[in-house]
C-alpha cells in the first residue's frame, strides 16, 4: 500500500517535473529563436586587457542601436543582437579553443574575430573549418588573409597602407631625414609594421641603421636607446602597445634621445596613450586605420562618421579610437549583410559579405577576395598640444606636420 | 662612451631590480614561501603613488613614509590571519594560497582602477643629469639611492636589532629559536609585514619609471625571483648582487645581441646557476 502510493507520487512529481522543464526548455527555445548570437572571444584579462576592453565596447554599442531599433531584420521579422563573449586570457591558444567552444557549445549564428593578427589567424582556423562568417575587428597583416580562407574577413587594410603615406609625408616635409632606426615590438602585427616601415624606407632612398625587436614584456629599454642615440638617426620609428610605447617614450626623454621625426605605432591613437604620456607626446605622428575627425555619410545604423562619435561619447564619456570604431562596424557590417541575406543561412550571408560595397562612418567598406578590405585610405596624424592632428588624407587634413621631438 | 652609458644605465637598473626583489627574498629566505602577490602589492605601491600625486600633487618620495605602515600592516595582517594556517603545509599549499591571494587582488586592482596603463608624470619633469656624455635621469637616480637606503635599512635591521636578531635566528633554525623563547608565529608575521613593506615602497619608487597597470605585476614578479636565484635567497647584499647581475647581463646582451634575447639570455643565466651554484651569489644559510 505505503509503496504503491510512493510509486504514484513520485509517478506524478516526475511528470511535473519534466513538463516543467520542458515548459522552460520550450520558453527559452523561443527565445532563442528570436535572437542572433554574435561570438566574441576577446583578451578581457591578461596584456591585451585594454585593447580587448575598448572592442568590446564598440560591440556594445552596436549591439545597443541595433536593439533600440528593434533588432535585425530578417525576412521581415526583426532579431534581437546579443553578444556572447568569452576572455581568452592574452593567451592565443585559448583565443583558438574560445572559438571552438562558442561554435559548438554557445550556438552562435555568426563570429567577431580575436584581437590582433596572431590571435585572429589562429582562430580563423576554427571558424572556417565550422563556416562560420568571422569578421576580424583588429587583424591587418596580410598573413591572416593570406590562407585561402572563405569566411574570414577584416575591417583593417594592409600594413603597407599605414607606412607608405607616412614615409612619403616625412620624404616631403622634412628632406634632412636620411637616417632611420626601428624598433619593433616581437609580436605578429607590430612587426610585421616595422618590416612594412623598413621596406617603405628603403623604397624611399632612406637608410636604415637600426632594426632590432624587443621581446614581451620588457621592462626596460635603456641599453637600445642608447645604441640607438650613438647612431644619431633622424628618424625614430617605434611599434608595440600603449605600455611598451609609454616606456620607450619615457625612457627617451630620460637619455635625451631627440629626432626631428618619432613615430610610434599603435600607441598615440589611444587617448590613455596622450593623457599618459603627457607633454612628451607633442609631435609623435602615428597612422591608424581610423580617425573621429572623418566625415562619412554612412548607409549603415550609425550614419554619419559625426554620430558615431556622438553616440560613443554619450555611453562612454570619451571618444573612440579605431580599435572601438572598428569593433562597431564590425557589427554594423554583419547587420547589412543579414539584413541583405534576409536569412541566418550562413553561407548566404558569408556571400553577402563577399559583395558588400558601402560606404558606412567607418569609410567605404569593400573586402578584396582575401576578405581584407581594400577600400580604405588609413589617416595619418601627428599629436600636437596634446591633441591628434590629421595629416592625410587630404580631404580630413586638420594640419602640418610639425618636426622635432625633445 | 657607449660602453659606459650602457655600463652606467645596468647599475642604476640593478638597485632597483635589488628594490623589487628584497622583499621577496626576504619572505622566501624566512618563511620558506614563495610569495606570489609580491608583484601585485609593488603594483599597488605604484597605483598609491599615482593616487596621491593625481589628487594633491604629492611627490612619491614624500609617500614613501606613509607607504612604509600601511603595507606592513597589510602584511603582517595577511601572514598572521591567513598564511599561518598553512605555513607547514607541503609547499605547494602555500604556492596556491599566494596564487590565489595574488588573483584577489589583481583583479581588484583592474576593477577598481581599470586595466588602462597610467603614468605618473611630475610636473615639471625632474630631467637628467650629464658627465661626461654620460646620460643618467635625475628620478632614476633618485629612486636608485632610496632603494639602496631601504637595502641598508633592511640590513641595519637585521644585524642590530632584536626583531631582526629573532628574525635571523628563525631563518638559521626554527627549532632551536622556540627553545630560545622566540616567538615563531610573530616573527613569521613580521617578516611578511617587513616583505610587504618593501614591495609597497619599490611600488612607489617604480611608478616614476614604469607604467603602472595591474597586468604589470608579473612582470616584477619574474624579475624578483629571477634576482632571488641569481643574488641568493634571504641575503641583503644577495638581492643587490642577484639585481646588478641580472641587469648588466640585460643591458650588455641587449647591446651585444639584440633586445629580442636579452631575457632570455637571463633565463639561461638562470639555468646555468639552478644547475652549478644552487645557492645564488651570496646565498647561505642565515644573514651575516
Amino acid at each position: 500500500m505505503l509503496v504503491s502510493k510512493l510509486i504514484r507520487c513520485s509517478v506524478v512529481l516526475g511528470t511535473a517535473v519534466m513538463a516543467i522543464a520542458s515548459w522552460s526548455a520550450s520558453g527559452s527555445q523561443a527565445r532563442a529563436e528570436d535572437v542572433i548570437r554574435f561570438g566574441a572571444p576577446l583578451p578581457l584579462t591578461g596584456p591585451l586587457a585594454p585593447e580587448g576592453i575598448k572592442q568590446q565596447q564598440g560591440y556594445d554599442l552596436w549591439a545597443e542601436q541595433a536593439n533600440k531599433a528593434g533588432g535585425i531584420s530578417v525576412g521581415g521579422k526583426k532579431y534581437k543582437v546579443e553578444i556572447v563573449y568569452a576572455d581568452y586570457q592574452s593567451n592565443t591558444p585559448r583565443a583558438v579553443q574560445t572559438t571552438e567552444q562558442m561554435i559548438t557549445q554557445d550556438n552562435i549564428n555568426f563570429l567577431f574575430g580575436a584581437f590582433g593578427s596572431g590571435a585572429a589567424k589562429a582562430a580563423s582556423t576554427v571558424s572556417e573549418k565550422y563556416k562560420v562568417p568571422t569578421i576580424a575587428a583588429a587583424a591587418s597583416s596580410s598573413q591572416v588573409y593570406d590562407q585561402g580562407y572563405k569566411y574570414l574577413f577584416g575591417t583593417f587594410t594592409p600594413n603597407d597602407t599605414l607606412t607608405t603615406p607616412l614615409t612619403q609625408i616625412i620624404k616631403a616635409k622634412a628632406p634632412e631625414v636620411k637616417k632611420v632606426a626601428i624598433l619593433a615590438r616581437n609580436d605578429l602585427f607590430p612587426l610585421a609594421i616595422a618590416q612594412e616601415m623598413e621596406k617603405s624606407a628603403k623604397a624611399n632612398g632612406l637608410e636604415v641603421v637600426y632594426f632590432e625587436k624587443y621581446a614581451i614584456g620588457t621592462l626596460d629599454h635603456s641599453a637600445t636607446l642608447s645604441q640607438i642615440k650613438s647612431l644619431d638617426p633622424q628618424w625614430i620609428f617605434v611599434t608595440g602597445y600603449i605600455n611598451d610605447l609609454l616606456l620607450v617614450r619615457k625612457q627617451m626623454v630620460d637619455q635625451e634621445l631627440k629626432a626631428p621625426v618619432v613615430t610610434m605605432i599603435a600607441g598615440p591613437a589611444y587617448q590613455d596613450f596622450i593623457e599618459s604620456a603627457g607633454q612628451t607626446a607633442d609631435n609623435i605622428t602615428s597612422a591608424s586605420w581610423w580617425h573621429p575627425a572623418e566625415r562619412y555619410e554612412g548607409k549603415d545604423i550609425f550614419g554619419t562618421t559625426e554620430n558615431f562619435v556622438k553616440l560613443f561619447h554619450d555611453k562612454y564619456k570619451s571618444d573612440p579610437d579605431y580599435g572601438q570604431a572598428s569593433a562597431a562596424v564590425c557589427g554594423a557590417l554583419f547587420q547589412i549583410a543579414i539584413e541583405r541575406a534576409g536569412s541566418l543561412d550562413r553561407d548566404k550571408v558569408r556571400d553577402e559579405l563577399a559583395k558588400l560595397d558601402v560606404v558606412t562612418f567607418w569609410g567605404p567598406v569593400k573586402f578584396g577576395p582575401n576578405g581584407q578590405i581594400n577600400s580604405l585610405e588609413p589617416p595619418v596624424f601627428q599629436i600636437q598640444g596634446s591633441k591628434p592632428v590629421v595629416l592625410f588624407p587630404q580631404a580630413i587634413k586638420q594640419g602640418e606636420l610639425k618636426l622635432g621631438v625633445n | 662612451m657607449l660602453a659606459a652609458q650602457i655600463i652606467i644605465n645596468a647599475l642604476v637598473l640593478g638597485c632597483l631590480y635589488a628594490c623589487i626583489a628584497i622583499g621577496f627574498s626576504l619572505v622566501w629566505g624566512v618563511l620558506n614561501v614563495i610569495n606570489l602577490i609580491h608583484g601585485s602589492i609593488i603594483v599597488l605601491g605604484a597605483y598609491l603613488a599615482w593616487g596621491v600625486y593625481q589628487s594633491m600633487a604629492i611627490s612619491p618620495w614624500y609617500v614613501l613614509p606613509v607607504a612604509v605602515p600601511v603595507f606592513f600592516v597589510f602584511g603582517y595582517l595577511l601572514q598572521r590571519l591567513l598564511l599561518n594556517r598553512v605555513l607547514h603545509a607541503p609547499v605547494l599549499v602555500t604556492l596556491t594560497l599566494t596564487f590565489g591571494l595574488d588573483l584577489i587582488l589583481n583583479n581588484a586592482m583592474i576593477y577598481f582602477f581599470k586595466a588602462d596603463y597610467r603614468k605618473l608624470t611630475l610636473k615639471p619633469p625632474m630631467g637628467s643629469v650629464s658627465l661626461f656624455h654620460v646620460v643618467v635621469p635625475v628620478d632614476r637616480l633618485i629612486a636608485t639611492a632610496l632603494a639602496l637606503a631601504l637595502t641598508g635599512l633592511l640590513y641595519l635591521l637585521l644585524r642590530r636589532s632584536r626583531v631582526g636578531r629573532a628574525i635571523v635566528a628563525v631563518r638559521l633554525d626554527r627549532d632551536a629559536a622556540i627553545l630560545m623563547g622566540v616567538d615563531v608565529q610573530s616573527i613569521y608575521a613580521i617578516a611578511f609585514g617587513i616583505g610587504a613593506a618593501l614591495a609597497g615602497c619599490a611600488g612607489v619608487l617604480m611608478a616614476l619609471i614604469f607604467p603602472i597597470s595591474a597586468l604589470t605585476s608579473t612582470s616584477y614578479l619574474d624579475k624578483a625571483f629571477v634576482v632571488c636565484v641569481l643574488g641568493g635567497l634571504g641575503s641583503v647584499s644577495g638581492a643587490l648582487a642577484g639585481g646588478l647581475l641580472l641587469a648588466l647581463v640585460e643591458g650588455i646582451g641587449s647591446a651585444a645581441i639584440g633586445p629580442a634575447y636579452a631575457t632570455t639570455l637571463s633565463f639561461a643565466l638562470l639555468i646555468v646557476f639552478l644547475l652549478f651554484r644552487p645557492q645564488g651569489l651570496l646565498g647561505r644559510k642565515g644573514f651575516e
